[in-house]
């Protein structure tokens, strides 16, 4: 019988996700993310020196573009899902109860929502500098 | 079992105190010492510390990372103060620790997700002296030398570029 994920580790009223269910999403945000970062890092040394790519013009520049947009939030949201659910597998590893379990859950859930709001807010406010 | 105040009666209807089995608990759990010890398991242990060191170290760049670049939403004279600060030796070094760190994850997560999908784990076999596990075999082994000289090249490419006056 496969062990139910929720928020918690054990609580099948709660249940959610699987575990199982848990670690494919934790794969394919990983290989995503792989693939977005890898263009990220190319954009700051590819198109132009690196430390060109810094000046506060062109960082401006690279948030008037809306496919690049899309890259960054991407980052955003696959980093974070991937991130914080690593940070939650590995504290589950060290502790076990359903107290330990669903406390280390909901903070690791709030705290990836609150990381992408505060992420998502500097896309929407460097976007709109550039029409100043 | 039935738990009982204090005491905890077992099927067999023998009463155990609570707080012995508890301090009994924690003398068997090592927690991080034993998460971290790499003698009993050889390079595998290694491997698995080192994916969740710098599986944290990224998720502690990535949050800093954010709170960096915010710094945009300030202006250029905030920008400008800010990358000053990290656009120096230290930040560089630093940099390059993440660049390893970041290749390491990937290439040894990579492995982890064939390994999870039972690829390359080989046949089992009658468990004899000295008891070597079959999955713990040269394939897994080297996919781990791959992650570490994947991780050496990226680090001194990025420090080629960090330092290298472009």
């Amino acid at each position: 019988m496969e062990h139910l994920c929720s928020l918690g580790g054990n609580n099948k009223k709660m249940a959610m996700l699987r575990e199982s269910q848990i670690m494919k999403i934790h794969y394919i945000t990983g290989v995503a993310a792989l693939f977005v970062v890898a263009v990220h890092i190319m954009m700051r040394i590819a198109i132009m020196p690196y430390g060109m790519s810094l000046e506060y013009e062109n960082v401006i520049a690279n948030y008037q573009n809306i496919p690049y947009i899309v890259l960054l939030e991407s980052i955003l949201v696959l980093v974070s899902i991937h991130g914080f659910n690593g940070l939650r597998v590995i504290l589950l590893e060290l502790r076990q109860s359903k107290k330990w379990e669903d406390g280390v859950t909901v903070l690791t859930i709030a705290a990836m929502i609150a990381l992408i709001a505060y992420g998502t807010r500097t896309i929407i406010i460097a976007n709109g500098l550039g029409f100043e | 079992m039935v738990s009982g105040g204090f005491y905890t009666i077992c099927a067999s209807g023998e009463k155990i105190l609570e707080m012995e089995k508890e301090v009994a608990d924690r003398n068997n759990r090592e927690g991080m010492m034993g998460w971290l010890n790499p003698r009993r398991y050889g390079w595998e242990r290694v491997s698995y510390w080192l994916q969740r060191l710098t599986g944290v170290g990224l998720l502690a760049y990535f949050i800093a990372h954010i709170y960096e670049t915010s710094q945009i939403a300030g202006g250029p004279a905030l920008w400008e103060a800010f990358l000053e600060l990290t656009q120096t030796t230290l930040g560089h070094i630093i940099l390059i620790v993440v660049i390893g760190m970041c290749v390491y994850h990937s290439a040894n997560g990579i492995r982890l997700i064939f390994v999870h999908g039972g690829k390359g784990l080989g046949k089992p076999g009658r468990p004899d002296y000295p008891y070597d596990a079959v999955s713990l075999n040269y394939r897994q082994k080297s996919g781990i030398w791959i992650a570490l000289i994947l991780a050496l090249v990226a680090m001194l490419y990025g420090a080629s570029v960090l330092f290298g006056g472009e």
